[in-house]
């Protein structure tokens, strides 16, 4: 496995199929005399943000610490989550709908989309 | 039997979708100041456009991803950015430009000014989008831009010489005017070859669940549908070049192009290409505000999808709320919306390396295209494409100073 090839960027869908968003950085551990570990997977702005050149980066860090209702906290799901790696989606044991990945998602729904007819 | 149906309709899907605001308009400025001279252009774009939609069909059949997705999930982040940021940005000034052709049908047909019709066209866009399924959107709107075909009929009773007409296939250099020529070349390439127009077409297939046993079909609309397409935008050069051009009108304004069907269909010219310009350019603003929604969400691996109720694709939804709502700003200040659509194209053309550059890459993946990678053909035609693109992004913004 290649970690920048088969696990960074890909879909990330619950057990469920229902899509959490996409592997945005993944969390390494050195431990003493062993190969580094990839212990967790982490989505949002923040690490996002940290991908890009310093000066957007900041901006949009410091925006999605003001605005997102993370707070820019970015979202961390443990490794061990990880039940399938797919060729065209990562797919993570858990309850996708209540889990922190989509807090955005269910922010704007119940903020601003839920409250316009029709929706 | 299906699958025949599924590729008739997807041809009339995209001949009642081909024209827009800015292939309108281009095509009509190139026939009134040139002739058939340009209709070379046109075809080039076409020939390149069938190639890029293809592949963008045939990525999304075999690896039942969406361009975006594959985008970013092969090229990363970083990359992603970029090509969001170019695609994404022209496609706002595009949106604008459609809403303008709206705005501007309804001023022809009622006399009150475009500016106060930006936004109740906008929120009917909106509206349209909110309430409708992909299916109404893509195929209702484009069966009723069937009325487009009025161009062809047009073009066909005016008999124009056709070896004239062919002759206008084969580049030649302008004898008047070199810089005015090559910002219509210019401008044509970038409204013929609408790089939101692949994002679309994969994420509707996607939508309507494509897979191997679709490449047929996809062949089938790409190389007819578009060809068909292209004709209806030689038809407008052919119509402008001979009603137009004699008559020594330059195309500056709508208003200006808004008489050309006229002489030749009679009273009903007029409503003819009132309804025309009315009807395609509210089908291509559907289609970029939901592009730009479909780039964002599945870039960024949200739920998507436009047969889903807002509610449950929020983010998704608020992308296009977002757009439609800004949409009508240029408009709203007064912008002609003529200008604003040459502007529109020419920033396409520049932004035309970053949308096409990254298929080359894609299409020959054997992780996302398979055994339906690309073949030396396909790949020739898009590193062509590519150098092209290059060459307009570098030449656009100078032909827009001097030849504008």
């Amino acid at each position: 496995m290649e970690l920048a090839r088969d696990v960074l960027d890909k879909l990330l869908v619950d057990g469920e199929h229902r899509p959490l968003g996409r592997v945005d950085g993944l969390v390494l551990s050195w431990a003493a005399d062993e190969p580094p570990r990839v212990i967790a997977i982490e989505l949002g702005a923040a690490t996002l943000a940290q991908r890009l050149p310093r000066w957007l980066g900041r901006m949009i860090d410091a925006l999605a610490r003001r605005f997102s209702p993370r707070h820019g906290e970015p979202y961390r799901l443990d490794w061990e989550r990880v039940r399938r790696l797919g060729r065209r989606e990562i797919e993570i044991d858990i309850d996708g709908p209540r889990s922190g990945a989509l807090d955005t998602e269910r922010w704007l729904r119940d903020h601003v989309i839920a409250r316009i007819p029709g929706a | 039997m299906k699958k025949l149906l599924e590729i008739t309709l997807g041809i009339v899907t995209s001949i009642g979708g081909f024209l827009e605001a800015g292939s309108l308009a281009t095509s009509a400025q190139a026939g009134a100041s040139f002739g058939f001279a340009l209709l070379w252009s046109i075809a080039l774009g076409t020939l390149c456009l069938i190639f890029l939609v293809e592949m963008s069909g045939r990525l999304a059949a075999v690896s039942r991803m969406p361009l975006a997705g594959v985008l970013r999930a092969r090229l990363g982040y970083s990359f992603f950015v970029i090509v969001l940021a170019a695609v994404g940005i022209v496609a706002y000034l595009v949106l604008a430009t459609e809403l303008g052709g709206v705005a501007y049908a309804l001023q022809l047909a009622t006399g009150v000014s475009y500016r106060l019709w930006a936004l109740p066209v906008a929120l009917v866009c909106w509206l349209i989008l909110w309430k409708g399924t992909f299916g109404v959107i893509e195929k209702g709107v484009s069966v009723l831009g069937l009325v487009t075909v009025a161009f062809l009929v047009a073009a066909v009773r005016l008999h124009p010489h056709w070896s004239a007409v062919a002759a206008g296939l084969v580049p030649t250099r302008p004898a008047h005017q070199a810089a005015h020529y090559w910002y219509l070349v210019v401008n044509i390439l970038g409204a013929t070859i609408a790089p939101y127009l692949l994002y679309f077409y994969s994420a509707g297939a996607v939508e309507d669940e494509w897979d191997e046993s679709h490449l047929p079909v996809n062949r089938a609309v790409a190389a007819i549908g578009m060809t068909f397409g292209g004709a209806l935008s030689c038809a407008v050069v052919v119509v402008a070049a001979m009603v137009l051009l004699p008559r020594g009108v330059r195309v500056d304004d709508y208003k200006d192009m808004a008489t050309m069907l006229s002489p030749v269909l009679g009273h009903w010219g007029f409503p003819l290409f009132v309804l025309s310009l009315a009807i395609a350019c509210l089908g291509a603003a559907l289609e970029v505000a939901l592009s730009l929604a479909y780039l964002v969400a599945q870039g960024f691996g949200w739920n998507w999808s436009e047969n889903a109720k807002p509610r449950t694709a929020a983010r998704f939804s608020a992308v296009y709320t977002a757009a439609l709502l800004l949409a009508p700003l240029p408009l709203l200040a007064g912008v002609n919306p003529l200008k604003l659509t040459n502007i529109s194209m020419a920033l396409t053309a520049v932004s035309l390396p970053f949308a096409i550059g990254p298929m080359l890459l894609l299409l020959n993946d054997e992780d996302y295209a398979g055994e339906h990678r690309n073949g030396p053909i396909s790949n020739l035609v898009v590193m062509v494409t590519i150098a092209l693109a290059f060459v307009l992004a570098v030449v656009s913004i100078p032909l827009v100073v001097v030849g504008g």
